[in-house]
């Protein structure tokens, strides 16, 4: 097994999403941009099958808008090189532009023997670009994966459906969805942040990966992005200093005043 | 837009898309993909399909296996519009035909509407934060949708029409198992009250606290996703969000509960949902009827005791 690629999303933390009240639109100016949540597992992923491969290379692969700066983030979590795509044509990809640029980029680096994605990202949550990328590179897809294991280029993956659990065999090249409940994502320590910085970030383009701006276009045109009206009171029974038996009294008051209790 | 396919892990949800696909498109020819056997096939005709083929799991090999099938087929009849039921395993074939065809592929759509302009769909980002409003003028659109977005059309079983098996072909990938899943001990989706727990929770022997509160008010006990899947103090059925259970209880109460997005997404249909959170500003107290601002493990101690008096 010569490469491990793990795709990763850089996102914008929706913990810090405003909705403007008047207007239902989203003010994601306090966002910061991190790693989607779900990739985290996905690269811990990719680190364990690395370890069982015995020598395979595992690399992080990205694209979209400002990705250049999401490189030492993603190398503090294992791969020993990120590839990524910066450009602001990607700003708002959906899942089938973003499958192409990645399908693209893991054949120009060539050799990659198993592709992990995760189950999806945490402003989309699409579910689309494992199975995209595995069609579009005509490799098999396994998705909702919960657990891998490797011997040679064989790998046996459990994947958890509605009606039960499924345990498959399959060869590489491959490409893996894996859901969170795979590995857990250990937070990067302080030697590994350092050695970082030490680890190679290589920019790719889209015409380095043979894609036309035509390419990539979107395949559907967006017309709003709006936040549904809420009727959530959000009354706070703590309010003025109240006690904590004064709010539980106020609570359940109301809440057999409702008929809840 | 004349020509619509249904592809469905079940029957009952297939009866559901057909519905679905006759209410954007009256006179649309329906054909429909079930997984099933001849008889699942039979069902959809009689639930409103033209035309029905019947996809049964594969003993040896992966249900998603007919892709290939189904992209060749796609790609030689255009069909204008696929809806695909929203689990797992149609969901890995939905984006790999929207791969093949290079089509856009909305997940969990809502409120789709054919016009001159093309079709339009609602999707949801954030987890149900926001909602998003697409349009696309692509020859074919695939959507995958919930099992009760529709109400199925009345059986008809005078009704008639062609029914096949669709080929599998050789598939790389080997199913060397299958464990059905286990019975359901605890029913959230159809509790009236149910009490969730959240990583605030710091210690499995603290659920016990959780259980006794629910148990004197009457509720199902639920949890965030890392309480059942990290940590497994929980089995997976109690885990509520985007991935996990949905539920519409009159009353929702939230112990120790962040509030992230992909939670929301399961309680969001919640008559009332009271937070009981330390952090002021947790997204579960803002999106909260009321809330105390409390220690949870306190608050559950005080509101134990007021509610056995």
């Amino acid at each position: 097994m010569k490469k491990i690629a793990v795709c990763y999303k850089w996102v914008l933390n929706d913990a810090d999403i405003r909705i403007n009240e008047n207007t239902r639109a989203l003010d994601m100016e306090k966002c910061k941009p991190q790693v989607n949540e779900y990739d985290r597992n996905g690269l811990e992923t990719g680190v364990k099958l690395k370890e069982a491969s015995g020598g395979a290379e595992l690399v992080g692969i990205t694209c979209g808008l400002n990705t250049e700066s999401s490189t030492k983030d993603a190398l503090s979590r294992g791969p020993d090189a990120v590839y990524y795509l910066d450009d602001a044509i990607l700003e708002s990809s959906d899942s089938a532009t973003t499958s192409k640029v990645l399908a693209g980029m893991i054949r120009s680096l060539g050799d990659v023997d198993v592709v992990i994605c995760s189950e999806g990202s945490s402003d989309q949550y699409a579910q689309q670009v494992g199975p995209r990328i595995a069609a579009l590179l005509q490799y098999p897809s396994v998705s909702y994966v919960s657990a891998v294991s490797l011997d040679g280029d064989t790998l046996t993956l459990d994947r958890k459906l509605e009606d039960g659990a499924e345990t498959v065999t399959v060869k590489a090249p491959v490409v893996i969805s894996v859901s969170p409940d795979v590995c857990e994502a250990p937070i990067p320590s302080v030697k590994q942040i350092l050695s970082a910085k030490k680890k190679p970030a290589a920019a790719l383009t889209l015409a380095g990966i043979g894609l036309s701006a035509d390419a990539v276009k979107p395949l559907a045109a967006i017309n709003s992005v709006k936040a549904p009206q809420t009727s959530r009171k959000a009354i706070n029974l703590s309010e003025g200093g109240a006690s904590l038996d004064e709010a539980v009294g106020k609570l359940v008051k109301q809440l057999s005043t409702d008929g809840l209790l | 837009m004349s020509d619509i396919w249904v592809i469905a892990e079940n029957l009952p949800w297939a009866a559901t898309l057909i519905a679905g696909a006759a209410s954007i498109k009256n006179d649309a020819k329906i054909t429909a993909f079930v997984n099933g056997d001849e008889a699942a096939a039979g069902g959809a005709i009689a639930a409103g399909a033209a035309e029905a083929f019947y996809l049964p799991l594969p003993a040896n090999a992966v249900w998603e296996g007919y892709a290939p099938a189904l992209s060749e087929k796609a790609r030689a009849e255009k069909p204008d519009l696929i809806l695909l039921s929203a689990s797992r395993r149609c969901r890995d074939v939905a984006a790999q035909l929207a791969a093949t065809l290079d089509a856009p592929c909305f997940s969990e759509g809502k409120n789709i509407t054919v016009s001159g302009d093309g079709v339009t769909v609602d999707t949801l980002l954030y987890g149900g934060l926001a909602i998003k409003n697409s349009v696309t003028s692509a020859s074919t659109v695939l959507v995958t949708m919930g099992a009760k977005d529709f109400d199925p059309l009345p059986v008809d079983a005078s009704r008639d029409g062609p029914v096949s098996a669709l080929r599998l072909a050789d598939n790389a990938i080997a199913v060397t198992g299958r464990k059905p899943r286990a019975a359901q001990t605890v029913d959230l989706a159809g509790a009236l009250k149910v009490v969730g727990v959240g990583r605030g929770v710091s210690e499995e022997g603290d659920l016990g606290l959780a259980r006794e509160l629910a148990q004197a008010i009457g509720a199902e006990v639920g949890c965030t996703r890392p309480i059942a899947e990290f940590f497994k103090w929980m089995p997976e059925e109690c885990y509520i969000g985007i991935s996990g259970q949905q539920i519409k209880p009159q009353l929702y109460l939230a112990l120790g509960v962040s509030g992230q997005a992909q939670h929301y997404f399961g309680i969001r249909d919640a008559r009332t949902i009271v937070s009981i959170n330390k952090d002021k500003e947790s997204l579960m107290n803002a999106n909260a009827d009321y809330y105390i601002v409390a220690d949870w493990k306190e608050a559950a101690q005080a509101l134990l005791k007021a509610v056995k008096k």
